[in-house]
């Protein structure tokens, strides 16, 4: 990766051997690390502060990160330090989901259609369930799975397995299909036909 | 048609003990008294078990013997989801050589709902895919069904009692008819067959090959009673200051799914198997005959705003499922009318009487088939595409209130029953005769707009 600037950057820093497709959208100040997977159409907008992104995580089509301003705070106030999101490695953003938290550490699942609120911090090995809706405010405890229509919890014995297959495979056939964004080092992908 | 997430726009009244309106997908038809039934004017039975994941259609008996659970397919204790079987690769040593590693399968259960696996219990892999996993043994069977046993025994005497006395009453040539209360007794303890359907009025038929013979030995099981004990185990010292694990504490729910041990930790529970679920067959009371559903049907397209004391045209459809000709009629309903108790609108419907075409499956194959020319008027007919038409009819909201617009008309159409027996007549009938059917519908078409 290069250095980072000062927030207020244009462009996203993208390492090499990420692969991230041209139709997914990305705002602000954004960093990529290696082997991670973005879909087209997912969404990673940096508002109000950078976002960090580790490496091996697999981020789906209409998953939607974002560093939002909080409600009562206006975009232009003065004296609003910009607060950076930090995403560790190996997660999981399935499709649909939307995710505010400000800190995700390892081998999490954000299954489909999950939402996560501002306040939650997930530590590592967490998996919430689809539509579940997380807008608590507090730390997860590793290994926890919050799943079902009330969001009932349980710790599981073993975290997810980090998806080495699945993003194997993706950063072999999606160059094929798509054009993929320019990352730091080096050129982008050449497109096959 | 009701559609899935609308369900209850379009309701049909059904004659039946009680006048009870539901939408047509709810709805029963019997061919042989040509009227609509509900599910509350119909008998159920039981027609099949079968388990509802590997769909496996299991017989009565042998339901019974495995205690109405499939084989094969376990549910989560955890969610009651069902569980799936996966797939893992261990290195294991081969038996020839110990010291090399192969990589072989090992599976477990998985719940693809909330992660609960079969590892979290304890439960180690099995090297087959199925029929590897047994449930815990239940620690009472043996005294359970000792006890099963004398007490279906100690039933049978009784109710031999019973008829010995009914029988010395009675003359000799009534047949063992066993009273009500025996067959109480009989079922009290789960001996009985499967008996007769028993139709309300009716006397019992015999239950003939139940009773032991007169002379057969009965083997004496002895049962020891129960013992009270005095001391209880105590209670560990930390009972009221240790910290509660939350994740370990099982759910009522979670616990009286396995009524057997009812554990109060999450590291306990096993997987039960699955339960069956029953195919009911609906046979219509009054002729007995087994019931299909309905299926011509009126549905809601579009409704304009709708304003209090403005005339609004609401756009509706006619489906015909049959293959012949369908010809419809629609009649308001008249003052006074004692099953037009909901509607809060007055409803102008078309006159004339609509034609609609018969359902032909090759249609939308034959580009060479002439358009059937039926002289639609166009204040009345909307469209008409093979076998739909639509249609306008005029409302007029008459309430100003909070609820929704309803507004009720009686449907009359012909129908022919292929199904009916070909009764022999002496004359020259009509293979298939029309018999015209005359339905209530009420649609609810929204709230009023301003």
């Amino acid at each position: 990766c290069s250095k980072r600037r000062s927030s207020g950057r244009i462009h996203a820093n993208i390492a090499a051997g990420a692969v991230v497709c041209v139709e997914s959208e990305i705002r602000g100040d954004v960093t990529i690390g290696p082997r991670t997977v973005v879909h087209p159409k997912a969404r990673i907008i940096a508002e109000a502060g950078p976002i960090i992104i580790g490496e091996g995580n697999l981020i789906e089509e209409q998953a939607l990160i974002i560093n939002s301003y909080p409600e009562n705070i206006m975009p232009d106030t003065e004296g609003v330090e910009p607060k950076t999101m930090t995403i560790g490695i190996n997660n999981v953003f399935e499709v649909g989901c939307v995710s505010q938290a400000l800190k995700i550490g390892d081998n999490n699942v954000i299954e489909s259609k999950a939402d996560l609120g501002k306040n939650v911090i997930l530590t590592s090995g967490c998996i919430v369930g689809a539509c579940c809706q997380v807008n608590t405010c507090e730390v997860i405890p590793e290994n926890t799975v919050i799943y079902g229509s009330n969001c009932m919890r349980r710790v599981q014995t073993e975290r997810p397995q980090p998806q080495t297959l699945q993003l194997d495979f993706l950063m072999k056939i999606l160059p094929n299909y798509h054009h993929m964004k320019k990352t730091v080092k080096g050129t982008s992908t050449p497109v096959r036909n | 048609m009701a559609s899935l997430l609308q369900p209850d726009r379009v309701l049909y009244l059904v004659h039946g003990e009680k006048k009870i309106r539901s939408s047509l997908s709810t709805l029963y038809f019997c061919r042989y008294c040509s009227e609509l039934r509900s599910l509350e004017c119909v008998s159920h039975e039981v027609d099949s078990h079968y388990c509802p994941s590997c769909l496996e259609n299991m017989p009565s008996a042998e339901a019974k013997l495995k205690k109405n659970r499939c084989a094969n397919c376990f549910d989560c204790p955890c969610c009651m989801h069902t569980l799936s079987t996966r797939a893992t690769n261990i290195p294991a040593p081969l038996p020839d050589d110990p010291s090399k590693t192969a990589m072989k399968k090992a599976y477990y259960l998985a719940c693809g709902f909330c992660r609960w696996t079969s590892r979290d219990v304890g439960m180690a892999d099995k090297s087959v895919a199925s029929g590897g996993w047994q449930e815990p043994d239940n620690p009472h069977t043996q005294r359970i069904n000792k006890l099963i046993e004398y007490y279906q025994q100690l039933a049978q005497r009784e109710k031999l009692e019973r008829d010995r006395k009914k029988l010395a009453r009675r003359r000799p040539y009534m047949p063992l008819a066993f009273s009500q209360h025996t067959i109480h007794v009989v079922e009290k303890y789960g001996l009985g067959t499967r008996l007769q359907r028993q139709r309300p009025g009716a006397p019992i038929t015999s239950l003939a090959g139940l009773s032991l013979k007169e002379g057969e030995d009965q083997k004496e099981i002895n049962i020891e009673p129960a013992q009270a004990l005095d001391e209880v185990e105590p209670l560990p010292e930390d009972y009221y200051t240790r910290p509660i694990n939350l994740p370990e504490v099982t759910s009522l729910r979670q616990r009286l799914l396995q009524p057997d041990f009812q554990p109060a930790g999450a590291s306990q529970l096993h997987p039960k198997h699955k339960h069956l679920l029953i195919k009911r067959s609906l046979r219509c009371r009054k002729c007995e005959h087994n019931l299909m559903l309905y299926y011509f049907s009126v549905r809601i397209m579009s409704i304009p705003n709708l304003r209090f004391q403005k005339e609004c045209q609401v756009l509706l459809t006619l489906t015909n499922p049959v293959e012949s000709i369908t010809h419809v009629t629609l009649v308001g309903c008249e003052e006074g009318d004692p099953e037009d108790i909901n509607s809060t609108a007055k409803v102008m419907v078309p006159t004339k009487e609509l034609v609609l075409a018969g359902k032909d499956a090759a249609a939308d194959y034959d580009e060479l088939a002439e358009p059937q020319d039926f002289q639609d008027d166009p204040d009345v007919v909307a469209f008409r595409k093979s076998n739909k038409i639509g249609f306008f009819i005029k409302v007029v909201p008459q309430r100003e209130e909070d609820g929704d617009v309803t507004v009720s008309f009686k449907i009359r159409h012909d129908f022919r029953n292929l199904a009916a027996p070909i009764r022999p007549s002496e004359e020259d009938d009509a293979p298939t005769e029309a018999i015209w059917l005359t339905h209530h519908v009420e649609l609810s078409l929204g709230p009023l707009v301003a």
